[in-house]
């Protein structure tokens, strides 16, 4: 047997066939599945350690326990590494860690995604202070490369302690039910500390992950569909911040006309599912939602209008009443975030009765996360276009894309209501005193709604002001958009140049 | 599908499951001193019916391997001790009961 044929058969045959066992792919069968046929330019696969304690000297570890090269996806360059959980647990050393960011540095320069898929168990403590220079020298240039090139985690096995940073530190972290866990400390740890039992699962398994802290973007019920979410997600992206995400040429049609008398109730306090609106607006139906579980009563993921990736933000009436709180601004302003970094143009639907109101809500910090969502719409520079379906009350409606924060276009429906509060709240302090002393205060809080509902509920006395540029039927919304995306080809804005902004966090 | 109110206008919605609402239990009664953490109780430094003032410590909790001094957080008196030194208390347990005038 060559060298390079034993190197490529990882820890062996007992520990590939527990990896097996237990469910999982391996390292090289992850990256096979992940990029284009037989695509892997496999780097440093003789690289080996050096470290000396502990019974580690003379102690032959296939590839230090990591997998790293590149690969094309749907024909586009990719830096890749797969963790190699048979190799001494994936564990992660100096030289193993060095391979990680040798290809780090070569997306960096060579401008491509970077995708790396972690199932470790953790530091290799053998090395000492080496294996924590090894997270140290990841975090660094996940840091670096953020904004620069999309760099996306993969968590197919454990990632704990502090190798849980880079995927957070990156873009989109992907997990795969049963298979994925995260934690910063372990239930073991937690047990003995502070006497709380949990399960590994309910701790930081997949479905917590993706739907209680937000960690993660994607959630996958197993290693096939993990694999096909991410070469879907790089359809919508371009390979680095100085270029464009693919056009598709000739573009299908959504596959249902907008007409919203099927999708919004006429009674504005009723709910509805504002994907389906979205899927009536972009190419084909074809929506990537990104955070699904998380936040749900804010919306965000990628479509196409005419063959380009659009950002999409909208609030989502069906959970919450589609109300803006913490969790919903810290999601959506990462998302704008990114799409701002790699020239991905914004598009936000809005229909929101405002904030949550809540003691939770104010001792989470919701002025500290609410202010996010202002920042990274204010900070944006990419075409940002707004959508006024409904209600958009209040603070909420200047949070939510509004002319104000620097929008390129807003267009509203003419059941867009744009008010400081709902018809209800402000008839109820305008006329208060007149509600009071009326014979019938029923009667006469009815007639007061009614008035500020004529006066407010509606989108002409934002028009009149120049607020919202457009009133157009919904039919025409998908037309309308393609129109402005077309008048802002050549949209370019430089802003001062300064060290950074400080966004608040 | 449930009801939330907004604004005075109650809008039908569905709540996530995971949705942070009802989460909030309140700050902590300063009448009722209770274990912030599971451990052990080293030392009471207060008895029945003594006066107390804000900030003064009543008793030291060990846990995680450090002696945390639990403080009272409002001035009275001392109406009930509920533990020993050298008892195993969980989280939240009820420690001392504080008798004040002073509105909370």
């Amino acid at each position: 047997m060559t060298r390079a044929s034993r190197l490529v058969k990882g820890g062996g045959e007992v520990p590939l066939e527990r990896q097996k066992k237990s469910g999982k792919k391996n390292a090289r069968e992850r990256l096979d599945a992940l990029l284009d046929s037989g695509s892997l330019f496999e780097t440093d696969l003789f690289v080996e350690h050096s470290a000396k304690d502990f019974g580690m000297e003379g102690k032959q570890l296939s590839g230090d326990g990591v997998v790293t090269g590149f690969g094309r996806i749907n024909d586009r360059s990719v830096a890749v590494y797969a963790q190699d959980f048979t190799v001494a647990g994936g564990s992660l050393g100096k030289a193993h860690a060095s391979k990680i960011t040798k290809i780090m540095d070569a997306a960096g320069e060579m401008r491509m995604p970077l995708i790396g898929i972690s199932d470790s168990g953790g530091a290799r403590i053998q090395e000492g202070v080496d294996s924590l220079c090894g997270y140290g020298d990841i975090f660094f240039r996940n840091t670096r490369l953020s904004g620069v090139v999309p760099q996306i985690s993969v968590i197919l096995g454990p990632c704990a302690g502090g190798a849980v940073y880079s995927p957070a530190l990156t873009d989109f972290v992907f997990v795969v039910d049963k298979i994925s866990n995260m934690f910063i400390t372990g239930p073991q740890v937690i047990k003995s500390v502070i006497g709380e039992e949990i399960s590994a699962e309910e701790l930081g398994g997949a479905k917590t992950q993706s739907s209680i802290t937000g960690n993660a973007h994607f959630y996958a019920k197993n290693e096939v569909e993990v694999f096909q979410q991410i070469r879907r997600l790089l359809s919508f992206l371009p390979s680095s911040c100085g270029a464009m995400p693919p056009v598709i040429e000739n573009p299908a049609s959504p596959e249902h006309q907008l007409d919203p008398e099927d999708v919004i109730p006429e009674d504005r306090k009723k709910a509805y599912c504002v994907k389906r609106i979205i899927r009536r607006i972009v190419d084909g139906s074809d929506f990537l939602e990104v955070h699904e579980l998380f936040a749900k009563n804010i919306v965000v993921g990628f479509g196409r209008l005419d063959g380009e990736s659009v950002g999409i933000i909208a609030n989502q009436p069906r959970f919450l009443a589609g109300v803006l709180d913490v969790n919903a601004a810290d999601k959506a302003s990462r998302f704008i975030r990114f799409c701002d970094a790699f020239s991905i143009p914004l598009l936000t639907l809005v229909d929101t009765p405002g904030y949550l109101p809540g003691i939770d809500q104010e001792h989470s910090g919701v002025i500290r996360h609410g202010a996010k969502l202002l920042y990274a719409y204010s900070e944006a520079t990419v075409p940002k276009f707004t959508v006024v379906m409904r209600k958009a009350y209040g603070g909420a409606y200047v949070a939510m894309c509004s002319r104000h924060l620097g929008a390129t276009l807003v267009i509203a429906w003419p059941t867009a209501e744009i008010a400081v509060m709902g018809s209800e709240g402000a008839a109820n302090i305008i006329f208060r005193k007149e509600i009071k002393e009326s014979d019938d205060p029923e009667a006469t809080r009815k007639e007061m709604v009614k008035k500020y509902e004529d006066k407010f509920a509606n989108p002409y006395a934002a028009a009149s002001k120049g607020y919202v540029d457009q009133i157009i039927e919904p039919g025409k919304t998908r037309e309308a958009l393609i129109a402005a995306l077309r008048l802002t080809k050549n949209q370019k804005e430089e802003r001062a140049k300064y060290r950074h902004g400080n966004i608040p966090l | 599908m449930k009801k939330l109110l907004i604004d005075d206008t109650l809008y039908e919605t569905e709540i996530p499951e995971n949705s942070l609402i009802g989460r909030f239990k309140g700050i902590s009664d300063p009448l009722e001193v209770r274990a912030i953490i599971p451990g052990t109780i080293v030392e009471i430094k207060v008895q029945k019916g003594q006066r107390i003032s804000d900030g003064e410590v009543l008793l030291i909790l060990e846990a995680m391997k450090m002696y945390n001094e639990i403080e009272a957080k409002i001035d009275g008196k001392i109406e009930e001790i509920s533990v020993s030194a050298g008892d195993r208390v969980e989280k939240d347990q009820l420690l001392i009961r504080i008798n004040s005038k002073r509105k909370t």
